[in-house]
């Protein structure tokens, strides 16, 4: 089972053009790019700014379509979906983690987290405020679910967007430099509660970081140059 | 079902709005301003017109004939060739300068005879000189029969002073339009003379002043018909027209085909008389609602600006909505629902507003200048809770179509762009 591919990348490159006066440059992004991500696995992609990282966790989640080459979530195609169905897909399947929470400003964090069980009226409203209610709680914010988030610590926010990312109890959560914000002693909780979520639940976790510290609290790190996989190491 | 399924785009439209509560507040203020002026506008325009219908429609007559003919009278041609010369002869013309309608009892007993006609008064017309004092004024007198002319003109519910029917009991009374007892400065029981078209002066009594609120009719003065055929040189059984009340409004102009077909007199109804007047009030309001609609736009213009604004401030929101599976369907959704709720509040306010605004301009007191066509203590403001729809379902229609561009804008957020700080 936990052998299993729920993600793969096959020959994917991703290129940028980019008009610079009348001249249009295309930029390199990724030359070209293959590797697996295994379900319950908790995975760092690390490398140097630029590398593409980031773009890579893009591709993963639909939000963004590979110049060439396949991406598979869970033996679906996901790379020739159209817009709607992509949107569906990220909705079911995918938590997004970003390096700023991204927390709608004007709603509670219990409202936050509320909102992808509503988007595409998937769950009903009191549906979607237990189970927001319960993920709060899970993540020690049982105290702040009426609180706006800017009333709420960096850590604080960043929880209720993890909470946000599991609302609707997805195959795998991308995070996107989710410490690259923090101090050391929340950027310590949030690892702290990845592995949590990773051991207990056998959520399948990709995080995007430069931290070593973060990674090496994984269980794989995939080291990215120029685009390209440097390595690839299994931690335990 | 829907409002409970779309409860959160509903709510992320609501807290955006609010969140930019200056700006929507003059939205708001733009929208209702917008509504006001148009149910303002509309109400003025229209209580005036119908003002106007309706006093003339309860004051003057349904019908007029006179002594026009529908088809000339057909000359008794004796033509003879003696030295080339051509003589025509129309037999019975005696009075060239002026149709009447010979044997009036006689049409005025064909006309009662249908059913749809409730009252006819005969009377004749004639201008005259009047004098008072050192002061000489050309007026429009009218011989009538003063009970039968009162079913049709209600005189004596417009009396200033006097009493109405004192006119008939006095055979050299004199009744005056209001406008009429101003110019000449006469009271109640003053004599005063009127030089008739012959040039004999007859001497008559202020037996009343009248104010109908009609100025063609207070700008004229009223004498008893036998008098009035005197003063104009008629023959006992001549009339200049025939007024005439109908049963049923409506039918008045089949009752002035039925006249002219069976009397050869044209009947004339009020429409055709006030066509003019109903065409420039009713090009007055075109041009009012024209500029009133500029007014509406504008308050669109104010709609589309909050969203433009809103949408731009919140990428980086549409972009965390989308990454999170709302569908493009629910990103517009959301903008077009804060056209609305912008419109619907807007509206509202207007609408109140409105409606104390027709209140407060109903009750300012208008002094009559004697110009106009009717005149009322009053502004005559129409009230009709159409007026209201309308207006309301305009400014959402504005609303909606200024919320398209920006939501269709908010629904084309790229989330990478957003998301990598591109944007």
């Amino acid at each position: 089972m936990t052998n299993e591919a729920i993600i793969k990348l096959e020959h994917v490159s991703k290129q940028l053009a980019m008009k610079d006066g009348g001249e249009e440059i295309v930029t390199t992004i990724l030359p070209d790019i293959s590797f697996d991500i295994l379900r319950g696995d908790f995975t760092a992609i690390t490398g140097p700014s630029g590398s593409g990282k980031t773009t890579l966790l893009y591709l993963m989640g639909g939000l963004d379509k590979p110049t060439s080459g396949r991406v598979i979530l869970d033996d679906q195609e996901i790379s020739s979906l159209k817009e709607e169905e992509l949107a569906e897909m990220r909705n079911a399947r995918l938590g997004f983690v970003y390096q700023f929470h991204f927390l709608l400003p004007e709603f509670s964090a219990l409202e936050n987290v509320m909102m992808p069980m509503l988007a595409r009226g998937r769950s009903s409203l009191n549906q979607a405020k237990e189970r927001a209610s319960d993920l709060l709680d899970r993540l020690g914010l049982s105290d702040k679910v009426r609180n706006k988030p800017n009333q709420l610590s960096g850590g604080q926010q960043q929880r209720v967007a993890i909470a946000r990312a599991l609302a609707n109890n997805p195959m795998v959560i991308l995070a996107d430099e989710p410490t690259g914000n923090l101090d050391s002693q929340s950027a310590e909780m949030i690892y702290d509660l990845f592995s949590e979520l990773n051991r207990e639940t056998r959520q399948t976790i990709v995080v995007v970081t430069h931290d070593e510290h973060f990674a090496s609290k994984t269980k794989r790190i995939l080291h990215i140059l120029d685009g390209k996989l440097n390595s690839d190491r299994i931690l335990e | 079902m829907i409002m409970k399924s779309n409860y959160h785009l509903f709510m992320i439209a609501f807290r955006q709005l609010l969140n930019r509560k200056r700006q929507t507040f003059l939205t708001l203020l733009g929208i209702s301003v917008g509504v006001m002026v148009l149910i303002t506008a509309v109400s003025l325009m229209d209580g005036l017109l119908q003002g106007f219908i309706q006093k003339i429609v309860d004051i003057a007559p349904h019908v007029i004939v006179s002594g026009e003919r529908v088809k000339p009278p057909v000359p008794d041609q004796l033509v003879t060739s003696r030295n080339g010369t051509h003589v025509i002869f129309i037999k019975n013309i005696s009075r060239e300068e002026q149709e009447v309608i010979r044997n009036y009892p006689r049409v005025e007993s064909l006309i009662e005879s249908d059913s749809l006609v409730q009252l006819v008064s005969p009377l004749v017309s004639t201008d005259v000189i009047g004098m008072f004092g050192t002061i000489s004024e050309p007026i429009r007198l009218f011989g009538i029969f003063p009970s039968k002319e009162n079913g049709i003109e209600k005189f004596s519910s417009g009396m200033v002073s006097g009493n109405y029917g004192a006119l008939e009991r006095t055979p050299d009374g004199i009744l005056l339009g209001t406008t009429v007892a101003k110019d000449f400065t006469v009271r109640l029981g003053d004599r005063m003379q009127i030089v008739a078209p012959s040039g004999t002066i007859y001497s008559v009594r202020v037996a009343g002043i009248v104010k109908t609120g009609i100025n063609d009719i207070d700008d004229n003065c009223y004498v008893n018909m036998r008098l009035g055929q005197n003063i104009g040189g008629f023959s006992p059984d001549e009339a200049s027209y025939i007024y005439i009340r109908v049963n049923d409004l409506p039918k008045n102009g089949l009752v002035a085909h039925t006249i002219e077909q069976e009397t050869n007199y044209k009947a004339m109804t009020w429409e055709q008389k006030a066509a003019s007047v109903v065409a420039l009030f009713k090009m007055i309001s075109g041009i009012v609602y024209f500029l009133v609609f500029f007014v509406i736009m504008v308050a669109g213009f104010g709609v589309a600006n909050v969203l433009i604004t809103n949408v731009m401030e919140k990428a980086r929101d549409i972009a965390i909505l989308k990454s999170i599976g709302f569908k493009r369907s629910e990103i517009i959704l959301v903008y077009l629902i804060q056209g609305v709720l912008v419109a619907v509040i807007g509206a509202a306010i207007g609408c109140i507003l409105g409606f104390i605004l027709i209140e407060i301009m109903s009750s300012i007191p208008m002094a009559s200048s004697g110009q106009s066509l009717v005149s009322s203590s009053h502004l005559m403001m129409g009230k009709n809770p159409m007026y209201f729809v309308m207006a309301s379902i305009f400014a959402i229609v504005v609303s909606l179509a200024a919320a398209v561009g920006p939501s269709r804008n908010a629904a084309r957020v790229n989330p990478v762009e957003i998301l990598r700080g591109e944007r």
